[in-house]
């Protein structure tokens, strides 16, 4: 089955984490190219994953612009995933620099584990009466590779704060390192929580930690989590220092930030909001309709609008503008997961 | 200048503004995001009940009191956020006119070299040393080669190349923000010249009119007639195919033709159009009308096929025998519980069955007959098929008139157009400066600093290159 595939592209994932890690740490280009090299081939086994699924919506749509798996919420997020990755390589292999591959990894790995986690369903569905138009291909494709690139520029913007922050006190630095630790503890939690879960259905995110029955480990999971912040929180400068060894300088990431911007925005701006429009018109007879999860993308387009405007009108540089690009994919977030679960309305493919 | 002059400037320049435009971004943000947590178009009830979740029945009252000042329940169409919109439109237009004449006439005008100081404070600059004869035409060549419009001058500094590869994308900004332009005029066509409502049309029945959204009945001046609505589902499943409307259009009792048919068949994500009408299945329910009817199909002794109607409780002779049958009991979706009693799952037609009873003198047989399992089909009297209960849902029809649509296909075009542009292609400039053999590169650029540079390395190296 193809959700099988995909977990094992999942964990290949989650095993490039530590070796871009200890990268990191020695330098030695040997390991650097087995990261790249899991990575890599976890993204080759996630294509087929994805080929395979496609095929099995193939099978009971009998039609290709209708058979793109990203239906529903499990096959978003694998989408998702491979977007990053695909992405992440691409600017690995044009920029030869292999310095944000270990965030790129926790995250694909929370993703996939997530998927786990929740529970959500991973057997291949029909297509409800909705989904059925040609638009769905576009749409939603390019909706999610806009979705990704925004989540690299999210990656390299927190970086990028956290790199060029003089004062520990400032907003900035307080705000990326606390969604650093909070990133990392995440990604944890998750792997405990798959870890003891006697059966694989039954996983519940954060049930072994912060949602245990048992009192004491809930507090010390509490407890930990603000650890892990503000450990985040004081010692970011030992990765500032990895950087800096890396000879990473901030302009390079501010640089990736602006690009997945540049590229995100334009992709998001026709498939999203454009396709998305002509889209509702065909189906509900209207183009827009301020329904939550249409809002919620003009807001991300707002924000991401105002990051291009602070940069190049108002002439903002550094962190400044990296701190728009991270509250932009909170937002981004909140609209691709937070309206579906938060709030009613039509995109109904995120309920669980 | 006189005191309403600097007034008229001011005012002005607050319209121009990037910041009025950022601002904007926000406020218009932040509204938009409370209309998506405040329920909208609700009854008052329903925002109180809303508030009540988290405030006590007291202040949950005087929340819907501010609500309903400020119009947070009917929010996107509120004056304050109309206002928004409109200022956000007034800052396009009045930004756009501030800056592109002289955008323009920077095109026009006889390219200057630029003074020194301005070289020196552009975020980009590489220097090197090379001593060779005829370094600008060689400098000017390599950039000619990449498509660029190069201009040299002499200055009191040395030799100024310029070199400018795409400096009209600049307009780009100005189509997008034109395409928003475009975009909220067809929204603001649409509001006074279109209408939007629904239609509920029971199967078997018509209308010839809509109720709009504010609840008025719009004339059509023709009638819509349902002849059928149906729910396919997918195979032994309750997951919905296909919503499906089987629809007439008659004009002063005249039935019109498409295509030389009569019915037209509607579905989700498949609307019809019809004198700048729009259809669109939008939803349907259950409403068993006076003339609803059991449709079987009866299999004779020969095998013919011969259709049978009943009405509710009516009595109908099976052909060739001396027994009727009549309905007594109507299941949309007939389960089975854990006890073995039948009960019913939904009012969707999803497992739809019939209890009838057979008479024949004085002996009387029930027996359930569903839809979609053929064993319940045969009876003491032969084979009895269940087709379906006909004139018991209606189908609901979003109607829409929006001429300001075509506006928004247009504007949508114009901003991709822009957007791609304005992001991917952008304007490169190069400035050097040759002073005897230091050679300095310069770069204004702040867009995709680190391509530039290196590319700004390439020609360098091409330069070096030639020395060899």
């Amino acid at each position: 089955m193809s959700y099988q595939i995909i977990a094992i592209a999942g964990l290949l994932y989650i095993l490039a984490m530590p070796l871009y890690i200890v990268y990191m740490l020695t330098k030695n280009n040997k390991l650097g190219y087995l990261a790249t090299g899991i990575l890599a081939s976890g993204a080759l086994i996630h294509v087929y994953g994805f080929i395979r699924r496609f095929m099995e919506m193939y099978a009971i749509n009998h039609s290709f612009m209708r058979s793109i798996p990203i239906t529903n919420l499990y096959e978003s997020l694998v989408f998702f995933v491979l977007c990053l990755i695909v992405g992440y390589l691409f600017i690995e292999w044009k920029y030869k620099k292999k310095s944000f591959g270990v965030f790129v990894s926790i995250i694909a790995g929370i993703i996939i584990g997530l998927t786990e986690l929740l529970g959500v369903s991973k057997e291949v569905q029909p297509l409800v009466p909705a989904l059925k138009s040609n638009w769905l291909l576009a749409h939603v494709t390019l909706s999610f590779i806009a979705y990704a690139a925004f989540a690299i520029s999210f990656i390299t913007g927190l970086l990028h704060i956290i790199m060029s922050s003089e004062s520990k006190k400032s907003f900035k630095y307080i705000l990326s390192t606390t969604l650093l630790g909070l990133m990392v503890f995440i990604f944890i939690s998750m792997i405990i929580d798959i870890i003891t879960a006697g059966n694989p259905k039954s996983v519940k995110i954060f049930h072994s930690t912060l949602g245990n029955p048992s009192v004491p480990i809930s507090i010390i999971s509490w407890i930990s989590m603000i650890a892990l912040i503000l450990i985040s929180w004081k010692w970011s400068e030992i990765i500032i220092k990895i950087f800096k060894g890396l000879k990473i300088d901030s302009n390079f990431l501010e640089d990736i930030t602006y690009k997945g911007i540049a590229f995100g925005f334009p992709i998001f701006t026709i498939g999203g909001l454009v396709f998305g429009a002509i889209w509702a018109d065909q189906a509900w007879g209207r183009y827009w309709g301020w329904d939550p999860k249409e809002t919620w993308s003009l807001i991300t387009w707002f924000v991401y609008a105002f990051y291009l405007h602070a940069k190049f009108i108002r002439g903002w540089q550094g962190s400044k503008t990296s701190v728009i690009a991270v509250i932009g994919f909170i937002v981004t977030i909140f609209t691709y997961l937070g309206v579906n679960l938060f709030l009613s309305g039509l995109h109904s493919y995120g309920s669980m | 200048m006189s005191k309403l002059e600097k007034w008229n400037e001011k005012i002005w320049n607050f319209f121009a503004s990037v910041d009025l435009a950022v601002a904007l971004f926000i406020v218009i943000s932040i509204g938009a995001a409370i209309g998506t947590v405040i329920p909208q178009q609700a009854e008052p009830e329903a925002t109180i009940r809303f508030f009540s979740k988290f405030l006590s029945i007291a202040n949950a009252t005087k929340a819907y009191e501010i609500v309903s000042l400020l119009d947070l329940n009917n929010l996107y169409h509120s004056w304050w956020f109309t206002f928004l919109l409109f200022m956000f439109a007034l800052n396009l237009i009045v930004c756009s006119i501030d800056r592109l004449p002289n955008l323009l006439k920077s095109y026009k005008a006889l390219p200057q070299p630029l003074p020194f100081q301005i070289l020196e404070k552009m975020p980009i600059r590489k220097d090197l040393k090379i001593d060779k004869e005829n370094m600008p035409d060689k400098i000017m060549e390599i950039f000619k080669n990449r498509g660029f419009a190069t201009n040299l001058f002499q200055t009191p500094e040395g030799m100024q190349i310029q070199a400018k590869k795409w400096s009209k994308t600049r307009l780009a900004v100005y189509l997008t923000h034109l395409s928003i332009l475009i975009i909220l005029s067809g929204a603001l066509v649409g509001t006074f010249f279109g209408f939007r409502g629904h239609m509920n049309i029971v199967e078997g029945t018509g209308l010839d009119f809509a109720i709009s959204d504010e609840g008025k009945a719009i004339p059509l001046n023709f009638q819509v007639i349902c002849d059928r609505f149906e729910v396919e589902y997918y195979e032994n499943s309750a997951i919905p195919k296909a919503y499906r409307s089987y629809l007439r259009i008659l004009e002063n009792g005249q039935a019109v033709k498409f295509n030389g048919k009569e019915t037209k068949v509607v579905e989700v994500n498949e609307p019809f159009s019809y004198k700048g009408i729009t259809f669109y299945q939008a939803s349907y329910g259950f409403q068993p009308a006076e003339h609803a009817e059991f449709r079987f199909t009866y299999f004779d002794s020969g095998g013919k096929e011969i259709p049978i109607k009943a009405k509710f409780e009516e009595k109908v002779k099976i052909p060739g025998k001396s027994v009727t049958v009549s309905v007594i009991d109507f299941s949309p979706a007939l389960g089975i519980d854990e006890h073995g009693r039948l009960f019913n799952m939904t009012t969707d037609m999803i497992n739809p069955a019939v209890l009838v009873v057979f008479e024949e003198g004085e002996k009387r047989t029930e027996r359930w007959i569903l839809k979609k399992i053929p064993d319940t089909w045969e009876t003491p009297y032969g084979k009895l098929r269940f087709d379906e209960l006909w004139g018991a849902q209606f189908t609901g029809l979003q109607v829409r008139k929006d001429p300001g649509v075509p506006l928004i296909y247009i504007g949508s075009i114009f901003l991709c157009v822009g957007l791609f542009i304005s992001l991917f292609l952008r304007p490169i400039n190069y400035f050097v400066t040759i002073n005897k053999d230091n050679i300095s590169f310069y770069s204004p650029s702040l867009k995709g600093k680190f391509i530039i540079e290196k590319q700004l390395e390439e020609i360098i190296n091409r330069l070096k290159g030639e020395k060899i």
